[in-house]
């Protein structure tokens, strides 16, 4: 199942937290601040799997080397859109490379429901944000993932607020989205 | 007053740009005062913004009584807000949850499907057993919700619910199944059905195979790759209890394998026939062969594909899953795999390390050795200043940062390029996970991939210079109970150890590394430029220069090393260590008694006890015990071999020889000497039979007292001399000869050619350093010369036979003309240890080629009787273990409790129990049969009632509506119980007729008629707590059965 999932920004600013066990707020944060000192170190060229956080790896990856216990979190999968990170903390009993699927899908409704999404929107609408991630999964359990269906659950809830006029300039198309786009994007 | 917004609220945070924690301060100073108001609109927007900031890790406990009254609210936009509130903030301890459950149910049973969404998100967020068991009735049936998404969302919460409280399973699974057997349903919420299912599928597979006609027919049909990649992941879990499985599953597999354009199906494909024992089952047909192929060869095509480093990653982790089934596979890749050791990516290094180290054999360990090390060697250390820009706020708190307006954040989510493409600097963790591997590479199975220990030693001393600093070394606080795996020097210092104690054959080697470790004035050489890395060796280098004194080659600079002012700052633990090596090697200097006492000698000697009691004795009130304890022993021995130096007259100048003092030739070293210490298998104290006629309670001597009195006595009128003429007898001495061993000619032969082949001189010199190959150069040299059968070119020595004795000379050991034995570069044959026990195992060469390398000798585990290694480690491993599994991971969601609850249908003892064919159908028949049971009793009570109800029209009113609500309880007692515990139906279709019978009675007009319903109902209770109580004895039964699985 799916333990968390985390957006922040470039900075390390986190845009929506979303922990699918109770965890106390400063330990939220000093993991999401190991996962940003994890990340930001990354060059583009390395792949989407990041090694345990030393919140999450003491704990899990003791000296047994048999496979992890299922139910522990144990993978780290995540996605770089130009300024904001998106993190799906899991167990093994979800596939690494559906999961980069399932947050290429997070991303593409957010796109649908705000039309060239940028960060901006996020911070603004993070309930929306929240709805979203909401209509994907449930509990740590995904329950989509069908683009339209969860765009138009999104879209039932309520008009989508679009962000403020004078905000900012459009233009976010998530036509390219890093590398081995193509390789895995089979749905 | 002005209130601000959401929008006003962030808008505010980016123009306070170095204020933003007082603008945070005020602001959640105004959110306290606007959630008091009664306004709804405005308390629901100060929840907003709290929640926003709770982002940030501002607290927001203090609102969660407020949160509730917003829930509470009508409008859908306010709910939304407080249930989102909710799910951020609410923790375990919050104490409204009580509060918050008649909100939950009520909006569970919402008429809006929108309104029913919220609480069937959040209630996973707070659930605890007893709001489980309470919801639980407001849930299901929300699962035949005429709304797909409601129906998708209420199997996830379920399944939730079903974690904190595993006895949901027991109405909800019947619910679910029939759900997933609907063909028609819609595919998003079977596709979450799937999800779920896989989820508790490798808990208890056995209950999931009756769904496996069902769960193939998805896979077929395809369309989901999600849900197909989650099928294969629940196929894999199932395949190992139903073989018959694999051959309906290998065609759709291998099918979507070959057409898929998904690559994460396709790796799940190729991971589920792996996982799923396919590969193992279908070997030996020549579809095997092809499976096996088409697996590998796919995955290597993802190992080789340019620039897309997830599928390494993934194929890595592909490969580690089989190297251990199947080695032969993953080692036809070893090329592609090595190469992902070096890989810039650290993650795919993580992985391929794993990897590697259940690949390694004699064959290509070097190999891989020299690959991290050379690794180790020329990557910077990764200072801990580097990240410190990166470490956003892990002490202060995170506020979020005040951002000007025209900051990145409308940049698209487009990739972007500004980041450089350099390899990071190891990271510190990273170095310690090499090392320890390569430990565990090299002394697998009591190093049976070594052959080549001179080699080995001269990595572990490499590996010292690059051991990252470690953060706990004062000596203060470093105490016996730190984890020894923390610090990797005592790691390396423990191969260190190992080696010399079990390799006799490079015993002088690794005691000579051991010295270069401890000498003071290498230090800068030999350990890391920078910070306090490898100190943990030291701890092991002070045992070994100790223990084997007469190995060493520099015992004055050793001595001088180990009282040197430094080692005052080392551990405690090391200190102590130390400490006992100090007379150790003072009894190596000072014991030979073939040299005269003369007067320089004693002047000698003299000094070197003074600065040994100078050295102990500020130790003798250390705060460390253990320091504390063994300076004060040595202090006073030191000082009454002092006395007795001192009072032992010196010979004359002119040669005669002058005994020296029996204390330091005889007794100080018979402290140290006896027997040689060889290693002991763990747990073979255990098996030392208690002799049968040891009896511990029969005093040994009945006047002890008298004795004791006595003794005190005489201590008086000892004299002294009599005390030393105890150490007169004859006593074996510490350097006593080791028994000469025969070398049986073949042997012999085969000492020459000890050179070892398998490691290339270019390769060792990119990780190793230059030193050190130096010294490997100069040392291949000196073995050489020290072989008698070499024959120099030069010819300018004398002859080997006394080659021995010559090298000790000529390292200037003081007087020690004992030849050492073992220092003689031929194998031991050791007779005296070749008796049954298997205490000594000669190394059988695995190759022909290698026997005729090198045979080398490794002292394996002592113990007693059948070894039983597994059952040994076990007392060690045992603790350990226990521990891992108490602490749980941070973000783990405890699913065991579903481990005892079985969900099949049959419900009877013996639980893991597979389901055939015919107990499902016979199941079926019961089920109908009991259904058809409990109408006929609905029908006879509905007749009775409005018999009575005619009869006796007036007053009655109350008695009826008890009676019906309690047939309705009945009911659904039935319904969710029935169908679970199959057995028991059928008890129960018995007692129905039964009851049918006595309503027939009851249905007499007479007066009493209301008396009989009453009587009636109580039965009809009764019998619900009976079977209740009957169910939860079932559980218990099912809870037993894990520990045998």
């Amino acid at each position: 199942m799916i333990n968390a999932v985390l957006v922040f920004n470039n900075a390390g600013q986190p845009r929506l937290t979303k922990f699918y066990t109770q965890l106390d707020t400063s330990v939220q944060q000093r993991l999401i601040s190991e996962i940003f000192t994890l990340v930001a170190n990354r060059p583009n060229s390395a792949c989407n799997f990041l090694p345990l956080p030393p919140l999450l790896a003491s704990s899990s990856k003791s000296s047994t080397p048999t496979t992890p216990h299922n139910d522990t979190p144990s993978l780290v999968t995540y996605r770089h859109y130009a300024t904001l990170y998106f993190i799906i903390i899991s167990t093994s009993t979800e596939s690494p490379l559906a999961l980069l699927d399932l947050i290429q899908v997070f991303v593409q409704a957010l796109d649908g429901l705000f039309e060239n999404v940028c960060e901006l929107d996020l911070i603004f609408n993070f309930e929306t944000l929240h709805a979203t991630l909401g209509e994907l999964i449930v509990g740590g359990v995904v329950v989509e993932t069908q683009l339209d269906k969860v765009v138009e659950g999104v879209k039932a809830q309520g008009r989508v607020a679009k962000r403020p006029v004078n905000e900012g300039k459009g233009g976010l198309s998530l036509a390219g989205f890093g590398r081995g786009d193509g390789v895995w994007a089979g749905r | 007053m002005f209130e601000k917004s959401l929008y006003d609220l962030i808008r505010g945070l980016r123009t306070h740009k170095g204020t933003e924690k007082e603008y945070i301060a005020d602001s959640i100073k105004e959110c306290r005062k606007e959630i008091r108001t009664n306004d709804m609109d405005l308390k629901s927007t100060a929840l907003m913004k709290l929640t926003y900031l709770e982002m940030f890790g501002h607290d927001m406990s203090w609102a969660s009584f407020n949160v509730l009254e917003v829930m509470s609210s009508p409008k859908y936009r306010h709910k939304r807000t407080a249930y989102l509130a909710a799910v951020q903030s609410f923790r375990r301890d919050t104490e409204v949850l009580m509060l918050a459950e008649n909100q939950l149910k009520k909006d569970v049973t919402s008429p809006t499907p929108t309104v029913i969404s919220l609480p069937l998100g959040a209630i996973p967020h707070v659930i605890n057993p007893s709001m489980a068991n309470s919801l639980l009735s407001d849930l299901l049936p929300r699962l035949t919700h005429s709304h797909p998404s409601i129906r998708k969302k209420t199997v996830g919460t379920l399944y939730r619910l079903a974690l904190v409280y595993p006895e949901t399973l027991r109405p909800a699974w019947p619910k679910i199944k029939e759900r997933l057997q609907d063909v028609n349903e819609d595919p998003s919420v079977t596709a979450a059905i799937v999800n779920v299912v896989c989820e508790l599928g490798w808990r208890r597979p056995q209950d999931f195979l009756p769904l496996a006609p069902r769960l193939f027919d998805l896979l077929v049909e395809g369309g989901n790759n999600w849900m197909a990649i989650k099928l294969i992941k629940l196929f894999a879990t199932l395949t190992p209890l139903e073989p018959r499985l694999i051959k309906k599953l290998l065609p759709p597999l291998t099918k979507i394998i070959r057409e898929t354009s998904a690559m994460s199906l396709l790796y799940e494909c190729i991971n589920g026939i792996i996982q799923g024992g396919i590969l193992e089952a279908v070997e030996g047909t020549a579809d095997g062969e092809e499976v096996a192929k088409l697996c590998v060869g796919k995955l290597r095509g993802m190992m080789v594909i340019e620039g897309d480093a997830n599928l390494k990653y993934v194929a890595l982790l592909a490969f580690d899953k089989i190297v251990r089934s199947h080695s032969h596979l993953v080692s036809q890749q070893q090329d592609v795999i090595l190469e992902c050791i070096d890989d810039p990516d650290i993650s795919i290094r993580m992985r391929a390390l794993d990897l590697v180290v259940g690949m390694v054999n004699s064959e290509n360990l070097t190999a891989i050795v020299g690959r991290l090390m050379r690794q180790l060697r020329n990557a910077p250390v990764a200072s801990s200043t580097d990240d410190s820009p990166n470490d956003r706020g892990r002490r202060t708190g995170i506020t979020p940062y005040a951002e000007s307006d025209d900051s990145d954040a409308e940049e698209s989510l487009r990739p972007h390029e500004q980041k450089s493409n350099h390899p990071p600097p190891l990271p510190e963790d990273y170095r310690i996970n090499v090392i320890r591997r390569i430990l565990e590479m090299c002394s697998r199975d009591t190093y049976a991939n070594i052959t080549d220990f001179e080699w080995y030693i001269d990595v572990l001393v490499q590996l010292v210079r690059v051991s990252p600093a470690t953060k706990s070394t004062s000596a203060v606080e470093y105490d016996e109970d730190t984890d020894y795996s923390g610090d990797v020097g005592r790691g390396i210092g423990r191969e260190l150890q190992n080696v010399a104690v079990r390799v006799k054959s490079v015993r002088s080697e690794a005691v000579d590394a051991a010295q270069s470790l401890v000498l003071v004035d290498r230090r800068d050489q030999m350990f890391p430029s920078s910070g306090n890395g490898g100190q943990g060796v030291l701890e092991y280098a002070g045992w070994l220069v100790g223990e084997y004194a007469t190995y060493l080659t520099s015992p004055e600079g050793v001595m001088t090393s180990i009282m040197h002012p430094l080692s005052l700052n080392l551990s405690s633990r090391t200190l102590a260590v130390y400490l006992q090596s100090v007379p150790k090697v003072f009894a190596s200097m000072s014991g030979n008694d073939q040299v005269s006492w003369t007067p320089e000698r004693k002047t000698l000697m003299t000094l070197l006890m003074a600065r040994i009691i100078h050295f102990l004795e500020p130790l003798s009130t250390h705060p460390s015990l253990e320091v504390q304890e063994r300076a004060v022993e040595y202090l006073e021995l030191m000082r009454l071999a002092a006395e007795a130096a001192s009072g032992t007259a010196t010979g004359g100048s002119h040669g005669d020889f002058t005994d020296p003092p029996l204390l330091l030739t005889q007794a100080i070293p018979a402290l140290f000497s006896g027997a040689e210490l060889n290693p002991v298998a763990p747990g073979a104290q255990r098996k030392v039979p208690i002799p049968e006629d040891l009896d511990l309670d029969t005093p040994i001597n009945p006047n002890l007292h008298s004795l004791l009195a006595n003794a005190e006595l005489e201590a008086f009128e000892t004299d002294e001399d009599d005390v030393y003429a105890a150490y007169s007898e004859p006593i074996t001495s510490y350097t006593s000869h080791e028994p000469a061993h025969s070398v049986s000619a073949s042997e012999r032969l085969d000492a020459p050619t000890k050179e070892p082949s398998s490691y290339q001189n270019a390769v060792e010199e990119e990780y190793l350093d230059p030193d050190i190959i130096a010294r490997r150069k100069a040392e291949r040299r000196e073995r050489y010369k020290d072989d008698p059968f070499y024959i120099d070119p030069e010819g300018d020595r004398g002859s080997g036979a006394v080659t021995p004795l010559g090298r000790i000379v000529r390292e200037g050991n003081v007087g020690n003309v004992e030849a050492d034995i073992d220092a003689i570069p031929i194998m031991d044959l050791d007779l005296e240890n070749r008796g049954g026990d298997d205490i000594m195992r000669a190394r059988s060469p695995r190759s022909p080629r290698r026997a005729a390398v090198r045979r080398v000798e490794i002292i394996g585990d002592e113990t007693l009787g059948p070894r039983e290694v597994d059952n040994a480690r076990e007392d060690i491993v045992q603790p350990r273990l226990d521990r891992a599994k108490g602490k749980k991971s941070l973000l783990e969601v405890d699913s065991s409790g579903l481990g005892s609850l079985s969900l099949d249908d049959a419900g009877d003892d013996n639980a893991g129990r597979r389901l055939t064919k015919l107990d499902i159908e016979r199941k079926e028949q019961e089920e109908a049969e009991m259904k058809k049971a409990l109408q006929e009793v609905e029908r006879l009570r509905l007749e009775m009632q409005r018999a009575s109800e005619r009869l006796e029209a007036r007053g009655e009113t109350t008695v009826v509506r008890k009676k019906k609500k309690k047939v309705r309880k009945v009911e659904v007692e039935d319904d969710g119980g029935g169908e679970v515990v199959g057995v028991e139906g059928e008890k129960e279709g018995e007692a129905a007729p039964l009851k049918k019978k006595k309503k027939k009675k009851a249905k007499v007009p007479d007066g009493d008629e209301d008396a009989a319903a009453g009587k009636h109902d109580d039965g009809d209770v009764m019998a619900v707590a009976k079977k209740k109580k009957k169910k939860r004895r079932l559980v218990a039964l099912d809870e037993g059965a894990p520990a045998e699985m």
